[in-house]
C-alpha cells in the first residue's frame, strides 16, 4: 500500500518543552490509522503539525512525496489534507450550509471583482457550490439542519457538520480530532458508520481517539504516543498486548502484573 | 452523563425551546416595518406642524394649522381636515398596537389603516396644487399662498406615503425587509432635497455629513463587521481619498483631472495604502491591529499638517476642484445653494453603488471567508482559506470606499485640511457602525445618519435653538443657558441608552442578533441535546 503520507522525524519544540519529538510514521492510501496515547502525549500537537498550523521545529512531512515544510495551513488544504478539531471548530454564527460552503472556498475560483458584479460565472459557481454543500449535508443526514445557526446545532451534530466542512474541501487526507469524544453510544455507532462509509469512498483517515472500543473496531493501525515520542505502531491486536503501551496507560508495573495475572 | 468535550460557560441559563429550525426572521422583519411606519408619521407631524414654527420665525409668514382648523372658512379646508383627522388616526392606531401587543393580540385595521393614510397623501397633493399651482386661495378662506410652505407639504407627503406603503405592503415587508428597508431608503433619500429645499443648511448637513458618514460606515463595516478587525484610524483613507483629489484636481500641481476619474483614483490609492498598511501589520490580532491602526490615523493627519515635501498645503490646506460635469460647475458646497441638491443626489447615487457592490460582495466567496475568520481564525485557515490575503481584502476594500467618500468630499468642499480628519472622525465613524449594528448595512446607514444628526446637526444648533426657546416662551434665562458645556454629556448619553436598549444595534445583522440575545445558552443547550 502506498503510503500517501509521511512524517518523518518529527519535532516539535515549545520553549524547552519537547511536545513531538523525533516521531515517525506512514500513514497508507485508503487505510484507517488512529493515534492514540495519554493526555498530553503530543497527539494534537502532532495533527496541528501536518495540517501546518504549528511550524515544525525539525523533520519532514510529506504528502504525496510533497514536503509540507513550511507551507501554509490553506496550502495544505488545497493540496487535499483537511481535518477536524478536538473542541469542535465551527463558525458558531454561520448556517451549517454556509459553514460547508467556506469548506468548499479552496475549490472556488471567483474574484473580488466577479463578486463585485456578480458576473454570470460567479453565480453559476455559487449556485454549484451550494448545491454541493447540502448534498454533502443530505450525505451525512444532517441536510433538516442546512439553515440553522451551527452553535444552535446540538453537539453530535455540531461534530457531524464539521466533518462535512472538511469534506467539503474535497480532501483525499481526513484528519480527525477526538470525533467520538463527547458523544454517547448511539452517536458514536452512527460516527464509525460514517467513517466507513467515506473509507469506502476513497479516503484515507488518520484519527485521534480515546475511545479503545471505537479505535480497537475501526483502525487498520495504530500509532501510540507517550511523551511526545512513539512508543509503538501496529495492528490493532498487536498494540492492545504491547507492554510499553500498557505501561504508559496504567503506569509501570500494570504490565508485570497483567502477565502475571 | 457524556462527556462533553466543550468547556462549560459560567453563565447558566435555563434552556429555551431548542432552535435547531431555521432561525425565524420575524421579529428583525417586523422591526423593518415599525420603522417605517413610526418614521412615516413622524414626518406627519413634522410637517404638519413646520408652518408654525414657520411662522414664529418668519414674523408671520405662514399660518397655523389650528387656525385653518378651528375656523371653517373655506371648501378646500375640508382637505385640511382630512390630513389632521387622518393623522389624529394613524397616532391613535400606533397606541392602539402599543396595547395589543402588550397583550399579545394581533394589530388590527391595517388596510383601513393604509386607505386613510393613502387618503391623507393624496389631500396634501391636493391643497399643495390648488394653493401653490392654481393659486386658489379662496378656497381655504383666509389662508395665503405662503400657507403651507413646500417643505410642508413634502415632508406630510412622504409621511403619509410611508405609511399607505407600510400598512399596505405589511405582509410583503415582513417577507422582504432588506428590499422594503431599501426602497423606502433611497425613496426618502431622492426626496431628501425636495422635503427640505427652503432648508439649505440642511440639505448641505444631508450631503457633508449625512451621505459622507453613510459611505464612511459602510466602508468600515466591511473591516469592523464583516472581517472583525479593529481599524481605529480609518479616517486616514478619508484624508488620503481627499488629498488625492486636491493634489490631482486643483491648483497644487496644476492638474485637473475629471471628477469621475479623481473619485474612482481616490478609492483605488486609499486601497492602496489600505494593502501597504495591513500587509505588514495584520499578522497582528485584536487589540494589537487597533493600535498599530490608531497610529496610522494619527500619522497621515500629522504629515499633512506639518506640510511634508511640502505635498499637502499645511494647516491651510490645498484647493480642490469642485464636482464638474461637461461645461456644469457645481462650485463648492454652499457656493450656490441650488447645487447643493445635486451633491446630495450624486451623493445618494454613489452610496447606492457602494451598497450594491459590498452587498453582493458579502454573498459571495468572500464575504464568506470575512465571517469565517471573523469566528475563528485558525479554523478558517485550516479549513482552506488564506487569512492573510482575506484579510488584506477586507482592509483594502474597507480603505477604498473610505478614500471614494474622501475623494468626493474633497472635490465637494473645495479646500481640504488636516482637521477634517482627526481622531475624532474615526471614533464617530467606528461609533455609527457599532450604534446601527455591526456587520448590518442597513444598520450602520440608520446609524450614520443618526449619529451625524447627533452631533452635526443638534450639537451645533442647540445653543441657537435655546436661544429661539428662551425668546419665545419669554424665559430669557433659557437663552443664556451655555448648552455646549452639556451637549456632548447628551451625546454621550445617548450613545448609552441606544446601546442599553439595542444591544446588537439600532438594525442588527442576523447573526449578530442571536450572539447577543441568545449568548451563553449553547452550552448547556448542546449538552442537554447530547444526553
Amino acid at each position: 500500500m502506498a503510503a500517501i503520507l509521511e512524517v518523518d522525524r518529527i519535532a516539535k519544540v515549545f520553549g524547552g518543552l519537547h511536545a513531538v519529538q523525533d516521531v515517525s510514521f506512514d500513514v497508507g492510501e485508503k487505510e484507517i490509522v488512529s493515534m492514540i496515547g495519554p493526555n498530553g502525549a503530543g497527539k494534537t500537537t502532532a495533527f496541528n503539525c501536518i495540517t501546518g498550523l504549528y511550524p515544525l521545529t525539525s523533520g519532514d512531512i510529506r504528502f504525496r512525496g510533497e514536503s509540507l515544510r513550511r507551507k501554509p495551513p490553506h496550502k495544505i488544504t488545497r493540496l487535499g489534507i483537511t481535518r477536524t478539531f478536538q473542541n469542535i471548530r465551527l463558525f458558531s454564527f454561520m448556517t451549517a450550509v454556509d459553514n460547508v460552503m467556506v469548506g468548499e472556498h479552496c475549490r472556488m475560483h471567483a474574484k473580488v471583482w466577479d463578486a463585485v458584479f456578480r458576473t454570470p460565472s460567479e453565480r453559476h459557481e455559487e449556485r454549484d457550490v451550494e448545491k454541493r454543500a447540502l448534498d454533502i449535508l443530505r450525505r451525512l443526514g444532517i441536510e433538516r439542519y442546512a439553515d440553522a445557526y451551527a452553535r444552535n446545532l446540538p453537539y453530535g451534530l455540531q461534530r457531524r457538520l464539521e466533518i462535512a466542512r472538511a469534506l467539503a474541501s474535497n480532501p483525499s487526507l481526513l484528519l480527525l480530532d477526538e470525533p467520538a469524544a463527547g458523544l454517547n453510544q448511539r452517536e458514536k455507532r452512527e460516527l464509525m458508520e460514517v467513517i466507513a462509509t467515506l473509507r469506502e469512498g476513497g479516503l484515507t483517515i488518520f484519527l485521534i481517539e480515546h475511545d479503545m472500543r471505537v479505535v480497537m473496531e475501526i483502525s487498520d493501525r495504530i500509532v501510540v504516543l507517550d511523551h511526545g515520542e512513539k512508543i509503538a505502531e501496529g495492528a490493532p491486536q498487536e498494540v492492545r498486548k504491547n507492554p510499553r503501551v500498557i505501561e504508559a496507560y496504567l503506569g509501570s508495573g500494570a504490565s508485570q502484573e497483567m502477565r502475571s495475572t | 452523563m457524556p462527556d462533553s468535550g466543550v468547556t462549560a460557560e459560567a453563565a447558566p441559563a435555563p434552556a429555551p425551546a431548542v432552535p435547531t429550525t431555521p432561525e425565524s426572521t420575524g421579529e428583525e422583519s417586523r422591526g423593518i416595518f415599525w420603522t417605517i411606519v413610526v418614521c412615516g408619521l413622524v414626518m406627519v407631524v413634522c410637517g404638519w406642524f413646520l408652518p408654525w414654527y414657520v411662522e414664529e420665525i418668519s414674523n408671520g409668514v405662514g399660518y397655523s394649522p389650528m387656525d385653518a382648523v378651528l375656523s371653517f372658512t373655506g371648501v378646500g379646508t375640508i382637505l385640511i381636515y382630512v390630513v389632521a383627522v387622518a393623522m389624529v388616526v394613524l397616532i391613535a392606531g400606533l397606541a392602539d398596537d402599543l396595547y395589543r401587543r402588550a397583550r399579545h393580540l394581533a394589530p388590527r385595521f391595517t388596510m383601513q389603516r393604509a386607505v386613510l393614510a393613502a387618503a391623507g397623501a393624496l389631500a396634501t397633493g391636493a391643497i399643495a396644487v390648488l394653493i401653490g399651482v392654481l393659486h386658489e386661495e379662496p378656497l381655504f378662506g383666509s389662508l395665503d399662498a405662503y400657507s403651507f410652505t413646500d417643505n410642508a407639504v413634502w415632508m406630510t407627503l412622504t409621511g403619509f406615503a410611508l405609511c399607505a406603503f407600510g400598512y399596505g405592503f405589511k405582509p410583503w415587508i415582513v417577507r422582504h425587509p432588506g428590499i422594503a428597508f431599501t426602497a423606502v431608503a433611497f425613496a426618502i433619500g431622492a426626496a431628501f432635497p425636495l422635503i427640505f429645499n427652503q432648508a439649505g443648511d440642511f440639505v448641505g448637513w444631508g450631503a457633508r455629513f449625512a451621505a459622507i458618514y453613510i459611505l464612511l460606515a459602510l466602508g468600515l463595516n466591511v473591516v469592523v463587521g464583516f472581517a472583525g478587525l479593529l481599524d481605529l484610524g480609518y479616517a486616514a483613507f478619508f484624508a488620503i481619498g481627499a488629498y488625492t483629489t486636491a493634489s490631482l484636481a486643483g491648483q497644487r500641481y496644476g492638474l485637473h483631472l475629471p471628477f469621475w476619474v479623481i473619485i474612482f483614483l481616490g478609492a483605488a490609492i486609499a486601497s492602496l495604502f489600505g494593502a501597504v498598511l495591513g500587509a505588514p501589520t495584520l499578522r497582528l490580532r485584536g487589540d494589537y491591529l487597533a493600535i498599530v491602526t490608531l497610529g496610522f490615523g494619527e500619522i497621515i493627519p500629522d504629515l499633512a499638517t506639518n506640510n511634508v515635501f511640502s505635498a499637502t498645503g499645511g494647516p491651510n490646506g490645498l484647493a480642490a476642484d469642485p464636482a464638474k460635469f461637461g461645461g456644469f460647475n457645481l462650485g463648492q458646497l454652499g457656493a450656490i445653494p441650488a447645487n447643493t441638491k445635486f451633491y446630495f443626489w450624486l451623493l445618494i447615487i454613489l452610496v447606492a453603488l457602494v451598497v450594491v457592490a459590498l452587498r453582493n460582495v458579502e454573498r459571495s466567496r468572500l464575504g464568506r471567508a470575512w465571517v469565517a475568520i471573523r469566528e475563528d481564525e485558525v479554523a478558517a485557515a485550516a479549513t482552506g482559506i488564506n487569512t492573510v490575503s482575506t484579510k488584506l481584502l477586507a482592509f483594502s476594500i474597507g480603505a477604498s470606499v473610505s478614500g471614494f467618500a474622501g475623494a468626493f468630499f474633497g472635490a465637494m468642499l473645495g479646500t481640504v485640511t488636516p482637521d477634517n480628519f482627526q481622531f475624532a472622525v474615526s471614533v464617530t465613524v467606528l461609533s455609527t457602525v457599532v450604534l446601527g449594528g455591526i456587520g448590518s448595512i442597513a444598520g450602520v446607514t440608520v446609524g450614520a445618519v443618526v449619529i451625524a444628526f447627533v452631533v452635526n446637526w443638534i450639537i451645533p444648533n442647540a445653543q441657537q435653538w435655546m436661544g429661539t426657546l428662551g425668546t419665545t416662551t419669554g424665559l430669557t434665562a433659557l437663552g443664556n443657558f451655555n448648552v455646549s458645556q452639556y451637549v456632548y454629556i447628551l451625546y454621550g448619553l445617548i450613545l448609552i441608552g441606544i446601546m442599553l436598549l439595542r444591544p446588537a444595534g439600532l438594525l442588527p445583522s442576523r447573526a449578530r442578533k442571536v450572539e447577543l440575545t441568545k449568548g451563553g445558552t449553547e452550552e448547556v443547550l448542546s449538552e442537554v441535546e447530547a444526553s
